[in-house]
This record gives structure tokens, sequence and C-alpha cells, in this order.
């Protein structure tokens, strides 16, 4: 096969509300390689979950979707309208947050993984539920003969994810989409699950969407990152580009800032974004970060920056990138200001300039 | 199996504490003499038979001779000795399988009730099973298509069945179906299951229709709460058909209140429908206990007081029992 397995161009994905139309998604486009992973990186409301719930045909009826989606040079658009049985859930499967919840409480494990089986593979009854308790053993978990005739809620929150993992894997997927996969694990759970991920990932040949508010997640585990904020592209690099410069977009910055470090001593502060992200209705003028952005100038307000290419692979849609000429004289224009454009008093930026410099407060 | 014995345990409790409370109501309410003695029953013969009042004639006719029938029939049925000490004597005979004589013809009790509980229980799983035939697969259409045409025109059909009181529907049913158009017999008959059968169809929908819009709102809410859970959209991500995690997800785990509200209609239902069964002339378990009551027949009152409390405690035992078969996390031990 050549040529990219997911492609996605221009996506625009809005929902009709009773306040107008939400701009979900605003021309959005990636690709991704077979074997490849790509991590989404974004607050809550910038867009992440919808696109991957776009890329699954999850998205509820009244959702406008505009652009082109490929997969394997498919479009998945003519799959959904076709009704297709055996694409999603067999090319290409998804796994979500909670795994308190998105496991059926009333059936069995062993159920829950055979059905897919059963459905899209043909298998009969026993066969499926031989080749459930494999998969149980590929996640990792213990006596899986046991598990499989067990219900959830006797199941820890990592054993459940392993299990919601373990149905994903079911039908030899070629993409597996994971939406914040451990973002309601214990830390000490998190780190098995996305090392799990991995492996399987790369034994299996798989592609993979990863879908993150936290930068800690992706960091030295997927191939490329990608960052949104309010529907849009702000960043998009190989991983370790990306990191090696702490982030070109002023909102992956601000996002690097709340990570806690683990070579900064213990009580160094986190750094909070202030403001909250943005809910897009209707058509917005400029950059959607702007009115929280401390790199922000007037023409920020006004027109959107384009994803241009600053280095070699390595895209960035922002007037000012942080480093750049540009950025340092926009910066230094509203510290003299005492305020950005958009009015936000540069006091609450404090304790990032700090951070930003020396890397403790 | 402690389980179930601590149910046993309760359901033992709960009919003591019915009965003795009917008990004690007949006991207070009516006089148990007078449905043996007659009229007699109301003289102070007390005072009559100590010669403390020696003309009677004043009361009723009553004289010496016939309060010595009454003291013999107090003698008799032990209605000298205290409450307690009587509703024993009576629990003694229920266990033994004697529920007495009716005091209108007597029958023994068991026979009356024997009788009358086939038709009771016959017109009770007939308007139930009309109930969810109409209710289920109207309610899994209506929550799969949400708020629209069907959804919202059954919506507004199951509150005019809510309601239209029971009378009314049977009247209308009974007039169409068997004085203009009869289809259906005006008597009640079960000389064979067919008879019986057609006989209990009209008065079943009679019932069946109400509890049939209960349970489509019921069933409804819950199916469209379930299919907003998460698991539902992970059901999707798997890539199944809407049939199939409509069925196999979503339909049991939405349950719950359906199930709930079948046992306590179908408990009540034991008890008969008085109302219908006057419509439809069906001799069953309402309209006896209600004729037992108005003629202070003590004995009977008591006998359907036991079997009716027995059947509405056991039916809804075997619904918390089904809890835990359809939910895994209700344990059965709490």
């Amino acid at each position: 096969m050549t040529g990219p397995l997911v492609s996605i161009e221009d996506l625009h994905v809005s929902f009709l509300t009773e306040q107008g139309s939400v701009r979900a998604v605003d021309g959005v486009s990636f690709d991704l390689e077979p074997g490849k992973s790509i991590g989404i990186v974004g607050e809550s409301g910038s867009g992440k979950s919808v696109t991957a719930k776009t890329l699954m045909n999850l998205l509820p009826s009244y959702a406008q979707v505009k652009g082109s989606m490929k997969f394997d040079g498919r479009d998945l658009r003519e799959i959904a309208r076709k009704k297709e049985k055996h694409f999603w859930g067999v090319e290409m499967t998804m796994i979500f947050q909670d795994p308190m919840t998105s496991l059926n409480p009333v059936k069995r494990i062993g159920e829950q993984i055979a059905e897919s089986l059963r459905v899209h593979m043909n298998r009969s009854r026993s066969e499926a539920m031989t080749e459930a308790g494999d998969l149980l053993e590929q996640v990792g978990i213990p006596e899986p003969a046991k598990r499989l005739r067990q219900y959830p809620h006797e199941l820890s929150g990592g054993l459940r994810q392993r299990v919601v993992i373990a149905i994903a894997l079911a039908c030899g997927p070629r993409l597996l989409i994971a939406d914040e996969p451990t973002t309601a694990l214990d830390v000490t759970v998190q780190k098995h699950i996305l090392d799990l991920l991995d492996d399987l990932r790369k034994e299996r040949g798989m592609s993979m969407i990863l879908i993150t508010h936290d930068l800690g997640v992706v960091k030295g585990r997927t191939d490329e990152i990608m960052v949104m904020y309010g529907g849009r592209t702000m960043e998009e690099a190989p991983t370790r580009a990306l990191f090696e410069c702490d982030g070109l977009h002023p909102y992956t910055e601000a996002l690097n800032a709340t990570i806690p470090k683990i070579d900064t001593p213990s009580h160094t502060r986190l750094v909070p974004i202030p403001g909250k992200p943005p809910e897009v209705i209707g058509r917005i003028e400029g950059c959607p970060f702007a009115p929280r952005c401390r790199y922000s100038t007037s023409e920020c307000l006004t027109e959107m920056p384009p994803l241009v290419e600053q280095e070699q692979g390595h895209f960035c849609a922002c007037h000012n990138p942080v480093g750049t000429p540009e950025g340092i004289k926009a910066r230094e224009a509203n510290q003299n200001t005492g305020h950005t454009p958009a009015g936000l008093d540069m006091k609450e930026f404090e304790a990032f300039a700090v951070h930003a410099e020396t890397g403790e407060i | 199996m402690g389980f179930v014995l601590k149910r046993v345990a309760q359901m033992v409790a709960v009919i003591i504490a019915a009965t003795f409370l009917a008990f004690t109501a007949m006991s207070y309410l009516g006089d148990p003499l007078f449905n043996i003695v007659g009229f007699h029953a109301s003289v102070d013969c007390d005072a009559v038979l100590a010669g403390e009042i020696e003309d009677v004639s004043g009361q009723g006719g009553t004289d010496v001779g016939d309060c010595e029938v009454v003291e013999a029939a107090r003698e008799k049925y032990h209605l000298n000795d205290p409450l307690p000490v009587r509703y024993g004597r009576w629990v003694g005979d229920v266990v033994q399988g004697d529920l007495g004589v009716s005091f209108k013809n007597s029958m023994p009790v068991t026979t009356i009730i024997g009788n009358r509980i086939p038709k009771s229980i016959f017109l009770m799983v007939v308007a139930e099973i009309f109930a969810l035939i109409i209710a289920v697969p109207a309610a899994i259409r209506a929550a799969y298509k949400a708020n629209r045409v069907f959804d919202k025109s059954a919506t507004v059909s199951s509150f005019g069945f809510i309601s239209l009181p029971n009378f009314a529907l049977g009247v209308i049913l009974f007039y169409l179906f068997v004085v203009k158009w009869q289809i259906f017999p005006s008597r009640y008959e079960d000389d064979d299951l067919f008879s019986r059968l057609r006989s209990t169809v009209l008065p079943g929908l009679t019932l069946a229709l109400p509890l049939a819009a209960t349970y489509f709102r019921l069933l409804r809410t819950d199916l469209i709460t379930t299919l907003q859970e998460d698991f539902v959209l992970m059901a999707k991500a798997k890539g199944l058909s809407d049939r199939w995690i409509m069925f196999r997800h979503v339909l049991r785990p939405s349950l719950f209140s359906l199930v709930t509200v079948f046992g306590l209609s179908t408990g009540g239902l034991i008890g008969g429908a008085l109302v219908v069964e006057q419509i439809f002339v069906i001799p069953g378990l309402g309209r006896t206990f209600v004729e037992a009551v108005i003629r202070d027949d003590f004995p009977l009152v008591l006998g359907l007081v036991t079997i009716i409390s027995s059947s509405f405690i056991a039916i809804n035992f075997i619904v918390d029992l089904f809890y835990s078969v359809i939910d895994p996390r209700v344990s059965r031990e709490t």
C-alpha cells in the first residue's frame, strides 16, 4: 500500500444549536502513515474528540461535516453513506476515556469481546470466546479464562481499560483511535496502559491516533503531534521537534508549562493558562487563542494566521511564534503597555514569565 | 440461601400484619355474631341472663331462650375469648389449610376462593401479556427515533389511556365489540379454553391499555437514558448494528422501572379488578371481595386477604429476584 492510511483535508464540523452554528472543527488537515501514530492535543472544547468521532462516524445526525476524509484511499463519508457493515469496528476502532462507563455493566467481559468477532468475523460462539481469551492475554490480563466470565464491576479501572483495548483490537484494526485513554485512571496505571498501547501498536503495525489534553502523555510516544485549539490546528510537528523547542506556538508553550516536569523542584508551581477555551459560535475573526495569548498583536485579533511550515515538517499557525524575532517583539510590546491587545492584563502572565525564563518560581 | 430465608420471614411477617389488621377491623366494625344469630346479636344478653333486664320484649322480641342461643353461639365460636386468642386460633386453622366456612352459604372459603381465583389469574395473565405486547415494541420504536412522529403520537395516546378511567374504557369496548359488532359474547363463559379466552379478551384489553400506556412511558424514558450511556457509543464504535445494540445492550439495563411497576400491578390484579369484573360480569375475586365485605362475611374476607396479600408479596419477591438477573451488580444479599 502506498500513501497515507488516513488523510484528512480541510475538515469542518459544526453543530446547529439554538444560539447558532457551533464550529467544533474548523479546517483541520492531517495525514497518518501506516504504522505511525499521531497525538492530538488540546483542552476540552478544542475539537479533538469531535475530530475522532467524525472519523468513527459517531456524530449525531444534526452535525454538519465538510471536507475530505480518506482511509486507505477510500472516502469515509461514502462508506458511511453505503452503511458498510464491516468497516467501523474492523478497520478502524476507538477506545474511550472512561473504562468505568464504556463497558456494558450487565454483560460478561467475554461476551463483550466475542460479539465483535461474531458480528464481523463470522466466528461461532465458542471460537469467538477462545479468541477473546487470547486477546485478554495479549493485553496483559492474568487468568483470562476466569475474567471472561466476570462482569465489568468485578474488575479494577486499569483492568477494565485493558478489556476495552482487547475489544478494540478484536478484529485486527489498522487504525486505533484512543480518546483520552488514561484520563480516568490512576497515575500509576496510566503509564502501563500507554506502554501497552505502544507495544501493541508496534507489534501489529497498527496506526494510532492518541487524543489527550496532556502533552506529557504524547511526549516521547507518538511520531507526530498536532495541537488543536478552538477547532483549528495551531501547531503540527514531529514529536521530537516539538519538544526540542517546547513549542513554537504560544498555546503549545502555555500547555507545556502546565505539565509538571521531573527535573524541576517539587515545589514548582504549575502555570495555568488564563481565560477559558472559546465556544466558537458563528464566524470568528482572527486567531481563537489571541484573547489568552501574551504574544498577541492587533493583527491576531483580525486575521487568522495560516498554518505555515516554520521548519522542516514543523507547522505553526501564528503571526508571532515563540522564540522568533516577531514573537519577542510582540511580547515586549505587550509588556510595555501592560496588557495585550485583547485587553488581558500582562500581570496574569507573571508566573508564566518567570517559569519560562528560569523553570521555577 | 440466607437471602431466601430472610425474604420468607419478611413475607410471613407481612401476611400476619395484613390479616391481623383485617381481623381486628372486622371485629370492631362488624359483629361476627350477627351473621350467626341475626339481630339477637345486638341485645345485651349478659344483662338478660343475669336477670337484670326482665322485660326484653322492647328489645326486638328477644327472650331468655334466644339469649341462651346467643350465648351458646358465643361459646361455640369462641367469641368470649379476647381478640388475640381468637386471631391465634384462626391462624392455627389457616396453617392446617382451613379457612373456615362462608357465613353466606356455609361453603368452605377455600372452595369459594379456589373457584374464583383461576378466573382472576387468567384475566391478570391475559391483561399483562396484552400490556407487554403493546408497550415493549412501542417503547423500543419510540426511543430509537425519539421525538419523531411515532414517538410523539405514541406519547400523546399513552397519556390518553392513562387518564381514561377504567370503567369508561370498559364500557366503550363493551359497547363497540359486544353490543354493536357482536364480536364477543356478553356473558362470561368458561366451558373450555377457547370460550374462556374469548370472554377474557375485552376485559383483558380494558385492563391492559392503561397498563400498556404506563409501561410504554417508563420503558421509553429508561431506554432513552440508556442510549446515552458511554457503552452504547462504544458499541457503535465496535460497528454493531442499531438493532443488535438495542436488543443486546440497551434493553436489559433499561428494564428496572418496568419490572418494578409490572410487579406492583400484577400483584394488584390478583386481588381482582372490581370494575372490569363488574362490567363484563366475571365472577372473579374482586367482586367476591366486595360482596364479602358488605355482608360482613368474616371468614371469606379474611381468607381473601390472606390469599391476595400472599400472592402480592410472592410476586414482588420474584420481581426482586429478577433485579439481580437484569443487573449482576444488584447483590442478592442486600
